[in-house]
């Protein structure tokens, strides 16, 4: 165990000497508040856009604070799943071609945790970005359009960072069976969104499918629970390990790039 | 929804603005300090200048050789 | 005593077989030089017995370590090329090294502190590794590979990718070193093999040509030889020509020398008896007759080349 430290004390330090740890915070709390203003600013710039015809009467829906929130979220499904594949694409694949795998896993270290202390940081930098994104997004919806209940807000912010962590992990399993950062946040970005279709075309047979989670977060927050939540969570948690398991049992057969 | 003033508005908006002149003056000290960017120095200053919060976060990602 | 014991090691790729049924015995305490040419499989094998690579079929043993236990942990190992976090001082990747291996923080610190001094980086031990010339990084993967003091110490190359003064300075911390540990490193080049190392294994198209101790080798394989130089004239040059077409039994094989041959024989006295007279009764011009015996380096370039 006190290995397993080692190996996340030093993917923090990376994390940290890397400035991800300022950047990607700060880009999700950017995110995340200004969703709210510029919903709250919308009919004002439509209307100061001119060239509308004399008398024109635009009828916006009515946003509630929820909705606002909800808005908030896809935000972070887009740009900031889209952060997470970027920051996590490379995580094993870096470390496989520039040989520092090699170094490290020709020491008495558990490939295991090798993997697990990595994922261990990317679900730590995830989850304090969203967590502070999502912060500043009730903060500034409260501010703007009226409070959220806390619990709905910190209900569906679980739900939701589930399925970040979800696709993080599908990254770093990428990154681990590809040899090309791009190709493996490009595939595990693609998985991600067939997921998502495939699970609102055919919401029925897929109703476990972690693409679920989006929604099941938005209906925590427009109605305060989230019917049909414990088998989509289950499955998504169980994925999650399989897909750590997979990335471990790849990397003992394949360390290091090999070279004749 | 309640009308709120534009005094308010602005000093909701404040905070967020230095937050994104902060993440671009970071953006521009790596960029000048780092010793191995990725493509010419000159492009990168521009596209954090000007891309906004998409241009800062391309510079992190893509503007640096990785290890 | 043996610590190690090769057998049967195989390693196919999808159309070559890189390391083809390889088996050799390391002996504790021995310095033992892999050698051969570029492309002999000389990596893939000692890939092999640090665990990066599995091995298509075949035996890696060691001696003294109980059932199950990680044999990674006897190991120390320092690749061809080695790789570094550039973000990193030297000082705490050898901390962070040393605690991949299960020693506690203040062993790894010790033991760092003690490392960079010994490989001569301890000036440099506070800077951020991205900023080391490649002889610091070449002694700081000495180090690292040395930081649980490992029973077998694995390098790859370990001096080939140097100039001049950055090899004699690692040869001389790896003749201390051998003095400590047991050691395995690869070269391509015979004559470091020659000023190290105890034992050689001579690596060839992914088979072992020749193994053993230098001094076995040597004597085992040590040929006569005899060194002929004549006058570039026209009737000597000619004489040679023709003597060579049909050389007479006791020449085993011959090389072209600079205005001469070097013959290989087996019965030296014989040898010089019959050629002496032979230069004679042909009134060759000769320039110079050296008597002497096969080299290492022979006998390498006959194994590699053969």
């Amino acid at each position: 165990m006190s290995q397993w430290f080692v190996l996340y004390r030093k993917e923090w330090l990376e994390l940290i000497r890397s400035g991800k740890l300022i950047w990607v915070p700060v880009v999700f709390i950017l995110l995340g508040a200004s969703q709210p203003i510029v919903s709250y600013m919308l009919p004002e710039i439509i209307a100061g856009a001119g060239n509308m015809p004399e008398g024109t009467v635009i009828e916006l829906p009515t946003l509630t604070a929820s909705g606002v929130m909800v808005q908030t979220l896809q935000q972070f499904g887009t740009l900031g799943l889209l952060i997470i594949a970027l920051i996590s694409m490379g995580t094993v694949s870096n470390e496989r071609l520039s040989g520092t795998s090699a170094m490290i896993l020709v020491k008495p270290v558990a490939y295991s945790s090798f993997v697990t202390a990595k994922w261990a940081a990317m679900l730590t930098i995830t989850a304090i970005s969203f967590g502070l994104g999502y912060g500043a997004g009730w903060y500034y919806t409260a501010a703007l359009f009226g409070s959220v209940s806390l619990l709905a807000a910190a209900g569906s912010s679980l739900l939701f960072g589930l399925w970040l962590g979800f696709v993080g992990t599908v990254t770093i399993l990428f990154s681990t069976l590809l040899r090309s950062a791009a190709a493996a946040a490009f595939s595990a970005l693609g998985a991600a969104a067939l997921l998502s279709i495939a699970t609102t075309l055919l919401p029925k047979a897929l109703a476990w499918s972690p693409g679920k989670l989006t929604e099941l977060a938005a209906a925590q927050l427009m109605s305060g629970h989230a019917s049909g939540l414990w088998p989509v969570v289950s499955i998504t948690i169980i994925s999650i390990i399989a897909a750590l398991a997979l990335a471990v049992w790849h990397l003992r057969q394949h360390p290091s790039i090999e070279a004749v | 929804m309640d009308a709120i003033s534009s005094e308010k508005l602005l000093i909701l908006i404040a905070p967020l603005i230095v937050l994104q002149l902060l993440l671009m003056i970071i953006a521009l000290v790596v960029c000048a300090r780092s010793k191995d960017v990725n493509g010419p120095k000159l492009l990168w200053v521009l596209i954090i200048l000007f891309g906004n919060l998409i241009g800062s976060v391309l510079f992190f990602v893509f503007g640096r050789r990785s290890s | 005593m043996a610590l190690l014991t090769v057998k049967g090691l195989t390693k196919s790729f999808e159309s070559t077989q890189a390391v083809n049924s390889i088996g050799f015995t390391i002996h504790e305490g021995r310095c033992v030089a892999l050698l051969g040419p570029n492309g002999a499989g000389k990596t893939t094998a000692i890939r092999m017995l640090t665990g990066l690579i599995a091995p298509t079929s075949g035996d890696i043993e060691f001696h003294g370590i109980g059932p199950g236990a990680d044999r990674r942990s006897l190991i120390g190992f320092l690749p061809q090329v080695p790789a570094f976090y550039n973000w990193m001082t030297g000082r705490e990747f050898l901390i962070y090294a040393g605690r991949l291996c299960g020693l506690s923080a203040k062993e790894a610190q010790t033991r760092s502190s003690e490392l960079l001094e010994r490989v001569g980086i301890a000036s440099a031990a506070k800077r951020r590794i991205a900023g080391y010339s490649g002889g610091m990084k070449q002694r700081l993967g000495l180090a690292q590979a040395l930081i649980h003091r490992p029973k077998l110490l694995i390098l790859d190359e370990p001096v080939s990718a140097l100039d001049p003064i950055g090899r004699r300075e690692v040869m001389e911390l790896l003749r201390s070193l051998k003095l400590e540990t047991t050691v395995l490193f690869s070269t391509h080049v015979l004559h470091d093999a020659e000023e190290l190392c105890d034992d050689v294994l001579i690596m060839r198209a992914g088979r072992i040509a020749v193994g053993g101790s230098i001094q076995d080798i040597r004597s085992e394989h040590r040929q006569p030889i005899l060194s002929l130089e004549i006058e570039q004239d026209e009737h000597s040059r000619k004489w040679l020509q023709n003597w060579l077409k049909t050389p007479p039994a006791y020449v085993k094989t011959y090389s072209a020398l600079s205005g001469g041959v070097r013959l290989v024989v087996d019965d030296v006295n014989a040898a010089r008896r019959n050629l002496l007279a032979e230069l004679v009764e042909s009134d060759v011009r000769m320039t110079k007759l050296e008597i002497g015996h096969t080299t290492l380096e022979d006998l390498f370039m006959k194994a590699v080349t053969e």
